[in-house]
C-alpha cells in the first residue's frame, strides 16, 4: 500500500482543504496510507545566513523522504498559493530538498466557483522550480469551488460527479507514482544538480 | 511626489532593500521615497485576523497616504517570497489600501533571469480583485547577478542600468500622475471636511468641559484627575514629574503648540506674556476650537492645511511669517503627529526666529551671505513686501493643490512665484483673536 504525505497549505483553523484531505485520508484508506501534515507552525522564511534550517521543517522534509509521494491541497489567494504555504516551500528548498524527483498530487478547494484554478498553476510553478523539481503530476487538476458547501455532516463530499472525479484522479496518482519510481534513471544526476544549485556561489 | 518603497525580504541582507535604498537617495530629486519596513508583519492566518496590529496598520497608513508604491522583489523557487506574500494577504483581507494604487515592480536575484518570474508572478498577484492595485504595464527592471551589481558605496555600478532605471522611475512619474488623475475628483474640497469647530470627539476629548471657557484648563484637570506637580509621568523614553516636563517644555527655544486631531487647541507652552511672543497666545485661549484662534477669512486656508497633515499629504508644512523687521526671520512650522499604527494624532506647531541660527552659522565658518544673481526677483524681495496686496486665494491654492509636489515650495517664499499670505500661517496661531 502507498504511503503518502497530505500538506494542508493553509494555518487557517477552518479549512476546507483540510477537510478534504481528512476526507480522502478515510475514503481511501483501503487504497494508500494518508498522513496529514500542517504548515503552520514553520517560522517567517528569512534565508538565515547560518543556513539553520528550523525543526518543524526538517522533521517535515524527513517524512516526504519516506512517502511515496505528497499531496498538496492549496486555497486561493489573491490568484495564488497562500503565504504560508509558500513559505514551507522555501524552507523545504533551502539546504534540504525532500521534493527532488517525488510525485506530486496538487488540488483545492475554494469559496468562490473556480476552485483555486490560479492558486493550482502558481504552485505548479513553484514545485517545478530548480531547486524544489518534483514531479507534478502532468494534466490533472482537482478544483473543488463553493468549499463551504461542498462537505455534508459527516465530512463526506457532497457531489458525485466531483467524488467520481476525485476518485479517478487519486488512482491515477497511485499508477503516476509507480511510473515515476520506474523512470528513475536521472535520480542520482538530479539530486546531484540540485546540491549544486548554491545560491550562495552564482 | 511621495512614494513609498517596499523590499520583498525581511532576511538580515537583501539586495533588493539596497535597491531601494539606491533609489531613494539617487533620485531624491525626482521623487521622495519612504522605505517601509515589513520585518514585523505576522504570517498572514484567516483564523487570526492581525488587521489592527501596528505593523499592519502602520504600512495601510502609509500606503494610503503616498501618491504610489515601489515594491522590490527577490525571486524564491521562481515566485516573490512567503514574506512578501503575506503582507499583501493582510492588505487584501479586511483593509485593501493598495486598491487604485499605482504600483511599480522592480526586483533583484543572484541570477542572471534577475527575477522576472517572480515580476510576473506579482503583477498577477496585484491585479487580482481583492488586491487591486494598478501596476505600471510594461517596464521591467530586472537586476540579474545583483551580487556584482553595487559598489562598496552601495551604488549601482553601471550607468546603463541606473539610465534605465531613471527612465522607468520618470514614465512611473507620469503613470502615477494618470492614475491618480483618473481615481481622484477633478475638484478635491475633501478639505472642507475638517471641523475646526471641534464639533466631534477623539478618544482624548475631555469631555463635558466647555471649550470656550478660559478656565478650560483647570475644569479639564478636575474632571481628568490629571496629575501635577511632583507627580510623575512615565514617557518615551524616560520618567519626569509634570514640573519637570514644565521646566523642559518651557525651555525649548520655539513657541510650542499643540492641536489635537479633533482641532481643538489643547496646550501651548506658557512662558511668555502673548504680547512678547512670536505668535501670540493668550492662557484663557488653551482649549479652543480652533476656529476661536483665527478670523474667518483664514479658516478655508488652516482647514487645507490641517486636512493636508491629516491625510498625509505631507508631514510637515512650513512657512516664514514676515513682518517681524529685517532683524527676525519668523518660521512657523506645523508637524503632523503619529501614533505608532500611523494614526494622525494631531498638530506640533513649532514657532521660532531663525535668523540667529544661520547668523551663528556664518560667523563661526567665516562666511556672509550673499544675493543670489538667479533668484526670482521675488525670493529677493521676501514675501512681506507682497503680502499687502496678496489675493486671499493665494496660499491656499497652492496649499490646497491635490498633489503639491513640493510642500516646501507652498509656503517658502523663495520658491513660490505666488506672495504667500500671512494669515494662512495662524493655524493655531491667536495672532489674530481680536476678532
Ligand atoms: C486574503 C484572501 C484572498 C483571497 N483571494 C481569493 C482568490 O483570489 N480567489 C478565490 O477563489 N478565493 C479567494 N479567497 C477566498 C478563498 O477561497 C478561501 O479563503 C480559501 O481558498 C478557502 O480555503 P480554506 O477553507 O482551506 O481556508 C481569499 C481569501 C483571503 C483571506
Ligand atoms: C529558497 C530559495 C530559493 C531561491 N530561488 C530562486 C529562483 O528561483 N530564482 C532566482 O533567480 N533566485 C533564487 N534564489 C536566490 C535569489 O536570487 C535571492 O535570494 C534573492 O532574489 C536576492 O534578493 P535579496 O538579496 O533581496 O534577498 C533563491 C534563494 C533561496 C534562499
Amino acid at each position: 500500500m502507498h504511503k503518502f504525505i497530505a500538506i494542508v497549505g493553509t494555518n487557517s483553523d477552518q479549512s476546507t482543504n483540510r477537510k478534504l484531505l481528512q476526507f480522502m485520508q478515510k475514503h481511501f484508506a483501503d487504497q494508500a496510507a494518508i498522513e496529514l501534515v500542517e504548515i503552520k507552525d514553520l517560522p517567517m522564511f528569512n534565508k538565515p545566513e547560518n543556513k539553520q534550517v528550523p525543526a518543524a521543517a526538517t522533521a517535515i522534509a524527513e517524512k516526504i523522504d519516506q512517502a511515496d509521494g505528497v499531496i498538496i491541497s492549496t486555497p486561493e489567494y489573491d490568484h495564488s498559493a497562500p503565504a504560508v504555504l509558500m513559505n514551507a516551500l522555501e524552507w523545504l528548498s533551502f539546504h534540504i530538498h525532500p521534493f527532488v524527483d517525488k510525485p506530486v498530487m496538487i488540488i483545492g478547494a475554494s469559496y468562490g466557483s473556480l476552485g483555486t484554478s490560479r492558486a493550482q498553476a502558481h504552485l505548479r510553478q513553484i514545485l517545478d522550480s530548480p531547486e524544489l523539481r518534483a514531479r507534478i503530476m502532468p494534466s490533472s487538476e482537482f478544483l473543488l469551488g463553493h468549499s463551504l458547501q461542498a462537505f455534508d455532516e459527516d465530512g463526506n463530499l457532497i457531489d458525485a460527479q466531483k467524488l467520481a472525479k476525485l476518485t479517478g484522479l487519486f488512482t491515477d496518482f497511485q499508477t503516476f507514482v509507480d511510473i515515476t519510481a520506474e523512470l528513475n534513471h536521472a535520480n542520482e544526476a538530479n539530486r546531484q544538480e540540485v546540491q549544486n544549485v548554491n545560491w550562495d556561489k552564482l | 511626489m511621495k512614494l513609498v518603497g517596499i523590499a520583498g525580504s525581511v532576511a538580515d541582507k537583501s539586495y533588493n532593500r539596497l535597491l531601494l535604498k539606491f533609489i531613494a537617495t539617487h533620485f531624491s530629486d525626482t521623487v521622495d521615497v519612504e522605505i517601509l519596513d515589513i520585518q514585523d508583519v505576522p504570517m498572514f492566518n484567516q483564523s487570526d485576523d492581525q488587521t489592527n496590529s501596528d505593523a499592519v496598520q502602520y504600512l495601510s497608513h502609509k500606503i494610503q497616504q503616498a501618491d504610489g508604491v515601489i515594491i522590490a522583489t527577490p525571486e524564491h523557487n521562481h515566485t516573490i517570497t512567503a514574506a512578501l506574500k503575506s503582507v499583501i494577504e493582510w492588505l487584501s483581507f479586511s483593509i485593501h489600501p493598495l486598491s487604485g494604487k499605482p504600483v511599480m515592480i522592480v526586483g533583484a536575484s543572484y541570477y542572471d533571469q534577475g527575477s522576472s518570474r517572480a515580476q510576473l508572478n506579482l503583477r498577477q498577484i496585484l491585479e487580482s480583485p481583492g488586491v487591486d492595485a494598478v501596476v505600471m504595464p510594461g517596464n521591467e527592471f530586472l537586476l540579474g547577478e545583483v551580487k556584482d551589481a553595487f559598489d562598496d558605496q552601495h551604488n549601482l555600478k553601471d550607468p546603463r542600468t541606473v539610465g534605465f532605471l531613471k527612465e522607468t522611475l520618470e514614465k512611473f512619474v507620469k503613470f502615477v500622475k494618470v492614475i491618480n488623475t483618473m481615481n481622484g475628483p477633478v475638484e478635491d474640497d475633501s478639505w472642507k471636511s475638517e471641523d475646526l469647530e471641534a464639533h466631534g470627539k477623539v478618544e482624548t476629548t475631555i469631555e463635558g468641559v466647555d471649550m470656550h471657557a478660559a478656565d478650560w484648563v483647570e475644569q479639564a484637570a478636575a474632571k481628568t484627575h490629571a496629575a501635577e506637580g511632583d507627580d510623575t509621568v512615565k514617557l518615551d523614553r524616560g520618567v519626569l514629574t509634570v514640573n519637570q516636563l514644565n521646566y523642559f517644555l518651557n525651555s525649548m527655544p520655539m513657541e510650542l503648540t499643540y492641536a489635537d486631531a479633533n482641532n481643538q487647541f489643547i496646550y501651548y507652552n506658557h512662558n511668555a506674556d502673548a504680547k512678547d511672543m512670536m505668535a501670540a497666545r493668550t492662557p484663557a485661549q488653551a482649549g479652543n476650537p480652533m476656529a476661536d484662534c483665527h478670523p474667518k477669512r483664514a479658516i478655508p486656508h488652516v482647514q487645507q492645511v490641517i486636512h493636508m497633515l491629516r491625510t498625509g499629504k505631507t508631514d510637515l508644512f512650513k512657512l516664514p511669517v514676515p513682518g517681524n523687521g529685517p532683524e527676525k526671520y519668523i518660521m512657523h512650522y506645523y508637524q503632523a503627529m503619529h501614533d505608532a499604527k500611523g494614526e494622525y494624532k494631531g498638530i506640533n506647531e513649532f514657532v521660532l526666529d531663525i535668523l540667529p541660527i544661520v547668523k551663528y552659522y556664518l560667523a563661526h565658518t567665516g562666511q556672509v551671505l550673499a544675493k543670489d544673481p538667479n533668484a526670482k526677483a521675488d525670493a529677493i524681495s521676501g514675501a512681506s513686501a507682497k503680502s499687502a496686496d496678496a489675493k486671499p486665494d493665494s496660499v491656499s491654492g497652492a496649499s490646497a493643490d491635490a498633489e503639491p509636489e513640493q510642500p516646501d515650495e507652498v509656503s517658502a517664499a523663495s520658491a513660490d512665484p505666488e506672495p504667500v499670505k500671512p494669515e494662512v500661517d495662524s493655524v493655531s496661531g491667536a495672532s489674530s483673536n481680536d476678532n
